[in-house]
């Protein structure tokens, strides 16, 4: 069974082809390393599987089921989810409070609704160990290194009880130590049986944690393959060209 | 309570002491009578300042809400006769709708919050002089409303009812901003409204809100107010009363780039203004000089809270360094 499957997806802005008969699939639990040079199509393909915009031809499947996203709300239901490298996460408030944003848990007191704080820090607290990692819920976030921050980010979809997390670029920005972190966490989503898409642009962080590598070139899929198979030379020459196909 | 609010308390302490050492008049029960009152005239719409603020807007317009809805609350009494409570219900309908207009002018419309109550300043306080000609409107000579009267000017046991409407006030939207969800979506929206808006809050309805607060207590203010004057000058009356709630809030720990703020923070905020006039009432200070002494504090304030935080700052890098140095 394929958590999602992509069946010759195509998508097109007026003459401009962005994505060109992208086929793939992706198991329980796989890491995906999506690669390829600027304006070869990944953003394009990651806001289709998303549900941001429809694709112009081609069928997205779900746990083998056909689906059709209208909007973000419909690919977060069926349990896809993105983490944003900075947008998703507010600086002012604690990390058990950004893991429930839009999510707030309340229990009654009389007539009133209150926010349950001690839930969302239990809970949060329990995500972070499932995480392994060092997280306090209590902390706010404008005070945690960016290792930290994407452990925030990525506990929003365990909570979510997502099936597939797609990651823009999550090591672009933070240092070295913190890139081993959150390569970390990948592999902790890995374990739970949710799969990743990881774009990076980083070849090694890709090679560290892919079980798969695809390479998007000028919106066309030019190579899908165990990247034990693999080498960076072979992708790199994908990426830009000189090798056709693999 | 947070670090803030305790160390503007003890601020609050500290003037009042100084104060009441050069005149024991300070804490005569007169004097603390009327001060309360003015507080918590005051602190009613500085509290509905302090959501907008969070938000990461500004309402300019609420001296002049005050101001028209103080005229339209002493004609409809006044004037013709509508019942007191009626004519409560009906102020602060107003104030709902003002606060929407405002808030759908800079949610759909996407024009800037400073623009838009900027402009509510001027028309509301247009409309209050056109629509009165420029003449105070006044109760009529020797009528009263003993109910009304009751709970506006009344006192129980010394405590203004002023006072004690903006404590329930206060209250209220302690547990709104700190304890249920709308509170949360407010900060979040104030500091990062994209994110807010990609974890599937809805953004505009919060800020909407937020100035709808702020209209209603300016419009609950505005009854207040003008049961206190008993008579409302339309060109005058409430001039820089939002710039009065903006000194609150921000004083009150409310950063105004949203995101940050407390409702304690607000209200001692608005017992710090009120002292200060005090202070200059009390020390034989030239009122007109009461402007200057409120623009000094503040800044010394917002100053020193600045200095304590990159203090403090500076001394926990140093402990840590030290930590690392030991073994």
């Amino acid at each position: 069974m394929n958590v999602l499957e992509l069946k010759n997806i195509s998508k097109r802005y007026g003459a401009i082809q962005a994505l060109d008969n992208v086929s793939l699939a992706i198991a329980p639990g796989e890491v995906v390393g999506l690669m390829g040079d600027n304006g070869a199509g990944k953003s394009t393909l990651v806001k289709v599987i998303a549900g941001n915009f429809a694709p112009t031809s081609g069928d997205i499947l779900v746990s083998d089921q056909k689906v059709a996203f209208h909007k973000p709300l419909d690919a977060q239901k069926a349990g896809i989810e993105v983490v944003y490298q900075d947008l998703a996460i507010c600086n002012n408030l604690s990390a058990a409070s950004n893991v429930f944003l839009g999510r707030e848990p309340t229990r009654r007191i009389g007539p009133i609704k209150v926010v349950d704080y001690a839930f969302m820090r239990s809970k949060s607290a329990e995500l972070f160990a499932r995480l392994k990692s060092e997280t306090r819920p209590r902390d706010l976030v404008h005070k945690m290194s960016g290792g930290q921050r994407q452990a925030v980010a990525i506990a929003r979809t365990l909570l979510s009880d997502a099936k597939i997390v797609l990651m823009d670029e999550p090591t672009a920005a933070i240092s070295v130590r913190q890139v081993a972190e959150v390569l970390n966490l990948i592999r902790q989503l890995s374990d739970h049986g949710i799969s990743v898409v990881l774009i990076s642009h980083r070849m090694p962080d890709v090679f560290e944690v892919a079980d798969k590598v695809v390479v998007l070139r000028r919106g066309e899929l030019v190579a899908d393959k165990k990247a034990s198979d693999s080498s960076p030379e072979e992708i790199t020459g994908l990426i830009t060209g000189a090798i056709e196909h693999a | 309570m947070q670090k803030k609010d305790i160390g503007l308390g003890i601020l609050i302490i500290v003037v009042g002491a100084i104060v009441y050492m050069r005149n024991p008049l300070f804490l005569s029960p007169i004097n603390l009578g009327n001060t309360a009152n003015l507080i918590g005239l005051f602190g009613l719409f500085a509290i509905g300042q302090g959501f907008v603020i969070m938000t990461g807007g500004i309402d300019l317009s609420v001296g002049s809400v005050i101001a028209l809805l103080g005229v339209l609350f002493v004609d409809m009494v006044g004037k013709f006769g509508v019942p007191w409570p009626l004519a409560m219900a009906i102020i602060i309908g107003l104030g709902v709708l003002i606060g929407l207009a405002h808030g759908i002018l800079i949610t759909r419309f996407r024009l800037q919050p400073f623009v838009v109550t900027l402009c509510g300043l001027l028309i509301y306080r247009g409309i209050a002089r056109g629509y009165t000609a420029e003449s105070t409107a006044g109760f009529p000579f020797g009528s009263s409303y003993p109910q009304l009267e009751w709970l506006t000017i009344g006192r129980s046991f010394g405590v203004p009812h002023s006072f004690l409407a903006m404590l329930i006030v206060a209250a209220v939207m302690w547990v709104v901003l700190h304890h249920t969800v709308f509170g949360r979506h407010l900060c979040a929206v104030g500091k990062n409204e994209e994110a807010a808006r990609f974890s599937g809050i809805n953004t505009r309805f919060v800020t909407v809100m937020a100035y709808v607060i702020c209209a209603v207590l300016a419009s609950i203010a505005a009854i207040y107010f003008a049961m206190f004057t008993k008579s409302v000058q339309p060109s005058s009356h409430g001039n820089f009363y939002e710039l009065y709630a903006i000194a609150a809030a921000v004083l009150g720990g409310c950063s105004l780039r949203g995101g940050e703020g407390s409702v304690i923070g607000i209200v001692l905020g608005a017992v710090l203004l009120q002292e200060l006039q005090n202070l200059v009432n009390l020390l034989g200070i030239p009122s007109s000089l009461n402007f200057a002494v409120m623009g000094a504090v503040i800044l010394l304030g917002v100053l020193a809270d600045q200095q304590f935080a990159s203090y403090r700052t500076r001394k926990n890098t140093e402990r840590a360094l030290g930590l690392l140095q030991k073994p």
